[in-house]
């Protein structure tokens, strides 16, 4: 399997809702869209096989992908629509507080242009209540970064490791996101990501503002952050349209595209598994 | 040539009458199919009627209640069918008796078979007035005309101009300007001719043995009428047999209906005109059939005609007393085991409304509208479900209710034709698995473009069909769902024990890359070529990819293999190795007297028991 598949626990939150259980993800026949994206669906960079189908979120990603040449295009929802349907009603937990705040990441490879501090000060103006911040692996990892939002007295987070080469992914990632955008009222950032569509879904008033911190090699084929401001205009801001969110929100997770479990094995190409092999043996 | 044959001298022989010859159509449809019913309804008891041209004997004895005379070319025919007949003249238009009139005059094999070799030729318009001036004042004419721009010629993989068979001593075209080439040229030439037209059928899916008559105003307005969808479809699908062609004819038929250009696609028109002035018989043109169409196979118990009437009310079901109404009733259901049977009496009442979800479905998934395809769905699976019995099983019609035979209006779902009936009820899920099934096939096979990967089998897109109508089918039901599929079909199909075991190997080994089962098109086998040729390209570069994926992870494999024997010759890993060396040998002994203890325990545990 292709090991962007399993980017963020996901291959694991469709193997749970398929009914495999909590066992390693079998391999997957195609490619799982594994962030929001304004290609086709694709992470840029990562080397596919030809015809392999393209297991994307959205409706609308489903035609731009078709319009670049990919076929074999299949519309299945988001993973996280899957966590949603297996942890429908979680414990109704503490009352929601404050904001989550997902300042923007690159991955590894990207370094990213901007200030922290500025960010900092236009998050303590905007926020009316606590703020936790989410960093990315990366920048949690960056102890200059972390402290920086610390002593602005943001909670500082990371939801783990999204893995790899198969290495290290936090299979819980997404279940970690999920609690925790469960916990705050609002969710933030400085871009239209992942997060903030997984904030609305889980809940949360979204809010998109700040220097949106341009990668110092963004790639510009899909027209970058200013074609995401253009299209998706009713996003940003401090304060955004709730119902206009929710509807943008459930077409861009495909959330009425959620396969059955038995539809999903079929299209993941796990409708005839071998027996599980034991991983483990007692010596 | 004598006349010795002829049965209590009911053949004349005025001249012109062809010896080695035959025009009988080989192929025949059971009790003369739709044609013989329209005739039946149109002839009313008494009347005198003149057959010019071949047709089928069963019309004949559909006509018993009326006195036939028959205008023969072929003298072997005339033999034929002297039994039949009230008198037969063998011979060309020219050999009828010149002060004969007829209250009825029917040419349902068209004009250009009345005349024969032999004798001066008339020409089309000549064959017309002769026989106009056959039919008596009130009297009526029901004529057939071959389009030249027919389906059956759109799909023929033969030009009509190439024809080198018996038949083709003169070949008829649009190249012909004394032959009427469309239905408002024949509407001309009958009213030229002193007739008024009346009503007119296409007829499909060939003039000969045309097993749909539609009415073709009917037909133009009709684009999303789901009777005129399936019946097109049922004549088209498999209509030409072993022969090749060049498209799927019901694709084309259906397109036609739905552009509203059926009527102008026809094989061939059956017009009927009356000649004014006369006694007319008051309720004679007033109920014509919309639709006649056969339904079951010939020769196979239970085929009957369906007829459709128009009422001011809407559209319902005629009551056609076949002569097989009797034979279908008791060879069902007790006294066989066959899968399905059929009851002629379950058509009464109102013909249901709305468009085929069959139809409906194709159109969905062309257009990647999965909210649609998620809708329609849920409504076909609910309402299946709503018919099933206190124990979730389907009997009788709802049992064999599958995409191509359920019309939606709105909201509402219901059974087409619900003649056919199951004889054993069908678990709920495995009736809604056959009709998806059918479906998935037909998408799959028929090359149709739709929103799912490649990779999917026929079983498995009948599970994604089956999720998105809420119902999460595991591939045993699918399975099952085959299987009830080939006993149905081989009931249809009238096979025998041997093929029917062949039918339901083959339908279980469908894949998405075959062209569809039974076709022989130019266009679906490139299809298929051209599916197989894409799937041989994606497996290829996936073979590619693999093989470079597992390059990569071998080189990662030899580091780390590499790391772990530099670390296991390291000191600190034997010294710890050491120190653990009495702990892994405690954990093997207590293991090994585990086993020893379970064994002696478990021939105890057994006496116990």
């Amino acid at each position: 399997m292709h090991h962007a598949n399993h980017f963020y626990g996901h291959a694991h939150v469709l193997a749970r809702y398929a009914g495999l259980g909590d066992r390693h993800p079998p391999r997957i026949n195609g490619y799982v869209q594994h962030g929001w994206n304004i290609g086709d669906g694709l992470a840029p960079g990562h080397p596919y096989a030809d015809r392999t189908p393209s297991l994307l979120w959205s409706e609308q990603t489903r035609r731009r992908a078709w319009s670049v040449g990919r076929r074999n295009v299949v519309v299945i929802g988001a993973p996280f629509t899957y966590l949603l349907a297996l942890r429908p009603e979680d414990p109704p937990a503490q009352e929601r507080e404050g904001t989550i705040w997902y300042p923007f990441h690159g991955w590894e490879g990207q370094h990213v242009k901007g200030d922290h501090r500025e960010l900092i000060a236009r998050i303590r103006d905007t926020e009316p209540g606590p703020v936790t911040v989410c960093l990315y692996w990366h920048e949690y990892g960056m102890r200059h970064v972390r402290r920086l939002y610390e002593r602005a007295g943001f909670r500082v987070i990371c939801h783990g490791y999204r893995g790899h080469w198969w290495k290290d992914t936090d299979p819980e990632f997404l279940d970690k996101q999920l609690t925790e955008l469960r916990r705050h009222k609002r969710v933030a950032s400085n871009r239209l990501t992942s997060a903030i569509f997984y904030g609305i879904a889980a809940g949360c008033e979204p809010a998109v503002y700040g220097d949106p911190m341009i990668l110092s090699n963004e790639d510009p084929t899909f027209g970058g952050t200013a074609r995401i401001r253009r299209q998706w205009p009713e996003l940003h801001g401090a304060a955004v349209d709730l119902p206009t969110a929710v509807a943008i929100a459930r077409a861009e997770l495909g959330t009425d595209h959620r396969c059955t479990p038995a539809e999903l094995r079929e299209l993941l190409g796990w409708a005839n598994l071998p027996e599980e092999e034991e991983d483990d043996s007692d010596d | 040539m004598t006349t010795e044959t002829a049965p209590a001298g009911r053949i004349t022989l005025p001249g012109g009458e062809m010896l080695a010859w035959s025009d009988l159509p080989k192929e025949r449809l059971a009790d003369g199919g739709p044609l013989a019913a329209l005739a039946a309804r149109i002839v009313p008891p008494g009347a005198r009627v003149l057959l010019a041209g071949p047709h089928d004997p069963a019309l004949l004895d559909r006509l018993a209640h009326a006195e036939v005379t028959c205008l023969l070319r072929s003298h072997p025919d005339a033999v034929a069918l002297a039994q039949r007949a009230a008198r037969v003249i063998v011979g060309g238009p020219a050999g009828l008796p010149d002060d004969e009139t007829y209250d009825v005059v029917i040419a349902a094999a068209g004009l250009d078979q009345v005349e024969s070799v032999e004798g001066t030729r008339l020409g089309w318009n000549g064959v017309l007035t002769r026989l106009v001036a056959a039919v008596r004042p009130g009297g009526a004419l029901l004529l057939r005309l071959d389009n030249p721009l027919g389906l059956h010629r759109l799909v023929s993989t033969t030009p009509w101009h190439a024809a080198r068979d018996d038949s083709a001593w003169v070949i008829g075209g649009v190249l012909d300007q004394a032959h009427p080439a469309n239905r408002d040229q024949l509407r001309e030439r009958l009213t030229g001719a002193g007739l008024r037209p009346r009503a007119c059928w296409a007829a499909y899916p060939d003039g000969a043995t045309a097993t749909a008559l539609l009415d073709a105003d009917q037909l133009d307005r009709g684009a999303g009428c789901g009777l005129f969808d399936a019946v097109l479809h049922g004549a088209c699908a498999g209509a030409f047999g072993a022969a090749t062609v060049l498209q799927d004819p019901a694709r084309l038929a259906v397109d036609a209906l739905h552009a509203g250009r059926a009527a102008d696609l026809a094989p061939a028109w059956l017009m009927l005109a009356r000649r004014p002035g006369g006694p007319t018989d008051p309720g004679a043109d007033g109920n014509l059939p919309v639709a006649l169409a056969q339904t079951g196979q010939s020769g196979q118990p239970g085929t009957g005609v369906l007829e459709v009437l128009d009422d001011p009310s809407g559209w319902r079901w005629g009551h056609h007393a076949g002569a097989d109404a009797g034979t279908t009733t008791a060879a069902a259901p007790f006294a066989s085991r066959e899968a399905a049977y059929r009851d002629p009496a379950a058509l009464s009442g109102p013909v249901p409304t709305g468009r085929l979800l069959h139809t409906l479905l194709l159109d969905a998934a062309l257009r990647r509208d999965l909210a649609t395809l998620r809708t329609l769905l849920h409504g076909y699976a609910g309402w299946l479900a709503g018919q099933a019995g206190a124990d979730g099983r389907l009997a009788g019609a709802a049992a064999l209710a599958s995409t191509d035979n359920v019309v939606v209006d709105g909201e509402r779902y219901a059974v087409l034709d619900p003649s056919w009936r199951a004889t054993d009820t069908l678990p709920g899920d495995v009736a809604l698995a056959r009709g998806l099934w059918r479906f998935a096939a037909a998408l799959l096979t028929g090359g149709y473009a739709h929103p799912w990967s490649s990779t999917l089998d026929v079983a498995g897109l009948t599970v994604v069909l089956g999720g998105l109508a809420g119902h999460d089918l595991d591939r045993a039901t699918v399975a099952e769902a085959v299987r009830a599929e080939a006993a149905i079909a081989a009931t249809l199909h009238g096979l025998d024990a041997e093929r029917r075991a062949a039918l339901a190997t083959e339908l279980q080994a469908v894949a998405p890359t075959d062209p569809p089962v039974g076709a022989h098109s130019y266009q679906q086998l490139r299809e298929a070529w051209l599916r197989q040729r894409e799937e041989i390209s994606r497996l290829a570069a996936l073979t590619r990819w693999t093989d470079e994926l597992l390059t990569s992870r071998e080189r990662a494999l030899r580091r780390a293999e590499a790391k772990i024997g530099l670390l296991s010759g390291s000191i600190s890993y034997r010294v710890g190795r050491l120190a653990i060396t009495p702990a892994r040998l405690a954990k093997r002994g207590a293991r090994a007297a585990k086993r020893r203890a379970r064994s002696a325990l478990a021939p105890r545990q057994e006496e116990q028991q």
